[in-house]
């Protein structure tokens, strides 16, 4: 198992559609992959659970994740997180 | 309980007037609450078949969705389909479908209810989150579960980009984007339980010269989908299954109704004259480009508002000077010899666009709107400066800013166009050099120093719907307080009388192209406060021009006087009331209902 923090650093925070984003990146791996947020934590593959952690501005995200393909999922949703998601405008 | 096989019996409702003309036809609903689930207890051998229908909802949820998306991103664009995906994840989320199924399973209930409590425990999390804004996409969440629920109960969807044959809408409220993918032929009259007489619903209507009752509170409650109604965009009054002799009143007020149109469209080449000749401009208000034959065949002269914002939110990219340009000039080459006054986007308050960013404030309407919006991004408002400036070669384009509250902003907007026809006329454009510039006069601010603006600009035109709600601090589209929402009050006479004085010392001219030349009280008080051009929705100009052409100049200016010096808008309205009983009782086909 590895695990990896990011930081959400977009205006809105992890909205509905960027939740989306993250999950239709994390689906692409085999691994189980959870993310963790304040001590709740959900399944990186559902959604509502990635919304439903309402991730605000400044939060940071922990990322659990176990199997074949760990370490390149997780170095992929970092990025995601912490570059990727950081030049969103909204 | 309603009982399914009880005959339906006739409701009538009471609601805002918005659009007048009466319509009969069956209900489309849209947009209504939650649907109610009940605890239904299943049988282990029916537990499959629960399960194999819970899946065929989703999958035609799916199917809808995807319709959806397509048809969003074929109309409006690529954005707002993006919107919709996220609404396809949620459907298809595992969490959810398998705790769906799960439920199902060992508790034995039926899918709907299994769903909503499912969905209702995501719900929980969302309103615990402590961000307003991603709190607020548990909206999204309840959007889906209604598309499903709808779905397993089988109840068809009611997207208005679904309606294919005539109806009249029936919504909660009704917003920009969603009636962004409708087909308005298809619209016999809308109707809605929230919203004045100036929200999104009314002005639309009003443009299209359909029906429309809003401020209704809860009929949406009441109707049901296919159910029978009249609406009696006039009176305000809707009958939920009618009898067979409303009916036949009905049907004869409408006959009178189309007489009455009938009667007044003969006056369509007739200019807007007083009775001792004193002359009006009479012009319309559009909002898309072919509205331009609306206009001609009501007998206006020209286009006293040419509101560019729906060609903008209509889409998910940025129209290029290319377009614009042969967009503006389509309606001055139609009409080359009438003036068209073009304002400048006027984006933001409630007409939310996506390519701007998701704007979020809490105070829109004092917030990034009209010209503060344009003036911080030059490069739309050039592009659009430049589209203009080509388009008014081919007739008589004016030029006007939305939402002026300082002089700098003026200055600097004409300093912007100077330096757009400077770079036109070098790359050997054919511009028209000579198109006026004016402002709005849509604020207490703008009021207040309309001397002061007056000599920058050419012509004024005063926005009453935005000074009204400025002015009196009404929120036009909050049915608690809309009653306050009045043209009449004493306030208003008094801005609009300070603006007229102001205008015409400094030898420019002024018009007025909100709701108020409308209706008779606010048409005689506009042309005794000495206005110099109406400008309304085109199917509004006949009347407005029978009004005109029915009294003089004089007494309209001595109802004006007698007006300042009233204390309420009640007694304002008494005295026009007064006015046309005793003075031009041929005018009282024109009152509303409640004061004839």
């Amino acid at each position: 198992m590895v695990t990896g923090s990011a930081k959400v650093r977009n205006k809105n925070g992890i909205h509905l559609r960027l939740a989306g984003e993250l999950v239709k990146a994390a689906t692409r791996f085999h691994s189980r992959i959870t993310v963790t947020k304040d001590g709740q934590e959900v399944d990186a593959k559902s959604i509502l659970g990635v919304a439903g952690l309402g991730a605000e501005c400044g939060a940071e995200l922990v990322f659990k994740i176990e199997g074949a393909d760990e370490a390149q999922a997780l170095a992929h949703l970092i990025d995601l997180v912490d570059n990727q998601f950081a030049q969103e405008t909204n | 309980m309603d009982d399914a096989n009880a005959v339906k019996s006739e409701m009538t409702f009471s609601g805002i007037p918005a659009s007048p003309g009466i319509a009969f036809g069956e209900a489309f609903v849209v947009n209504v609450e939650d649907l109610p689930v009940a605890e239904g207890h299943i049988r282990a051998k029916e537990i499959d078949a629960e399960i194999e229908k819970f899946r065929e909802a989703l999958a035609q949820t799916e199917k809808e969705l995807k319709k959806l998306v397509r048809s969003l991103e074929e109309e409006i664009g690529e954005e707002h389909g993006k919107i919709l995906d996220s609404h396809l994840m949620i459907l298809n989320d595992e969490l959810v479908v398998n705790e769906t199924i799960k439920m199902i399973r060992d508790e034995k209930v039926n899918a709907a209810y299994a769903l909503s409590l499912v969905l209702e425990k995501v719900l929980t999390t969302f309103a615990n989150i402590k961000d307003e804004y991603l709190k607020e996409r548990g909206e999204d969440i309840r959007d889906v579960r209604r598309r499903v629920l709808r779905n397993l109960m089988g109840q068809r969807s009611e997207d208005l980009t679904n309606l294919r044959k005539k109806a009249v809408v029936v919504a909660k409220t009704l917003t920009p984007s969603d009636t962004a993918g409708l087909n308005k032929k298809f619209v016999l009259a809308f109707i809605t339980d929230a919203g004045g007489s100036t929200s999104h619903a009314a002005i639309l209507a009003r443009s299209q010269g359909i029906p429309a009752v809003v401020g209704l509170n809860d009929i949406s409650k009441y109707v049901k989908p296919y159910d029978e109604l009249i609406v009696d965009g006039s009176s305000g009054q809707v009958i939920l299954n009618p009898t067979a002799e409303t009916t036949k009143t009905y049907r004869e007020a409408q006959a009178r109704y189309q007489e009455l149109e009938k009667e007044l469209l003969t006056l369509r080449d007739y200019p807007g004259v007083t009775l001792d000749g004193h002359q009006i401009e009479l012009s319309a208000n559009i909002e898309t480009a072919e509205e331009v034959e609306d206009v001609i065949s009501h007998g206006a002269r020209g286009i006293g508002l040419f509101r560019t914002e729906y060609f903008f939110i209509a889409r998910s990219t940025l129209p290029g000077e290319e377009e614009q340009y042969r967009y503006y000039a389509s309606v001055v080459k139609r009409i080359p010899s009438d003036p068209v006054i073009i304002r400048t986007l006027d984006i933001g308050g409630d007409k939310i666009a996506r390519w701007v960013g998701e704007l979020r404030e809490a105070n829109p309407f004092m917030g990034w709107r009209g010209i503060r919006l344009t003036l911080a991004r030059k490069d739309i408002f050039k592009t659009q400066l430049r589209a203009i400036f080509r388009a008014a070669a081919h007739g008589n384009v004016k030029i006007m800013f939305p939402m002026v509250t300082v002089l700098e902003e003026v200055r600097l907007a004409k300093e912007i166009c100077e330096e757009v026809k400077d770079d036109l006329k070098r790359k050997r454009y054919q511009i028209g050099e000579n198109a006026e510039i004016g402002v709005m006069i849509e604020t207490p601010s703008a009021v207040a120093i309309a001397d002061l603006l007056a000599r920058e600009v050419d012509f004024f035109s005063i926005g009453t719907n935005d000074l009204i709600q400025y002015s009196l601090a009404v929120d036009r589209g909050n049915a608690r307080i809309s009653y306050l929402y009045d043209a009449l009050h004493p306030s208003i006479l008094r801005l609009l009388r300070d603006t007229v004085a102001a205008a015409h010392k400094n030898k420019i001219w002024v018009g007025i192209c909100g709701e108020m030349p409308g209706n008779i009280h606010g048409a005689l008080l506009l042309l005794g406060l000495g206005l110099d051009e109406f400008s309304g929705a085109s199917y509004l100009i006949p009347t407005i021009k029978k009004i005109v052409r029915s009294v003089t100049y004089d007494e309209a200016r001595s109802l004006v006087r007698k007006a300042l010096t009233m204390g309420t808008a009640h007694e304002v309205r008494e005295l026009v009331d007064r006015f046309i009983h005793e003075k031009r009782p041929e005018l009282k086909e024109f009152l509303p209902e409640a004061s004839s």
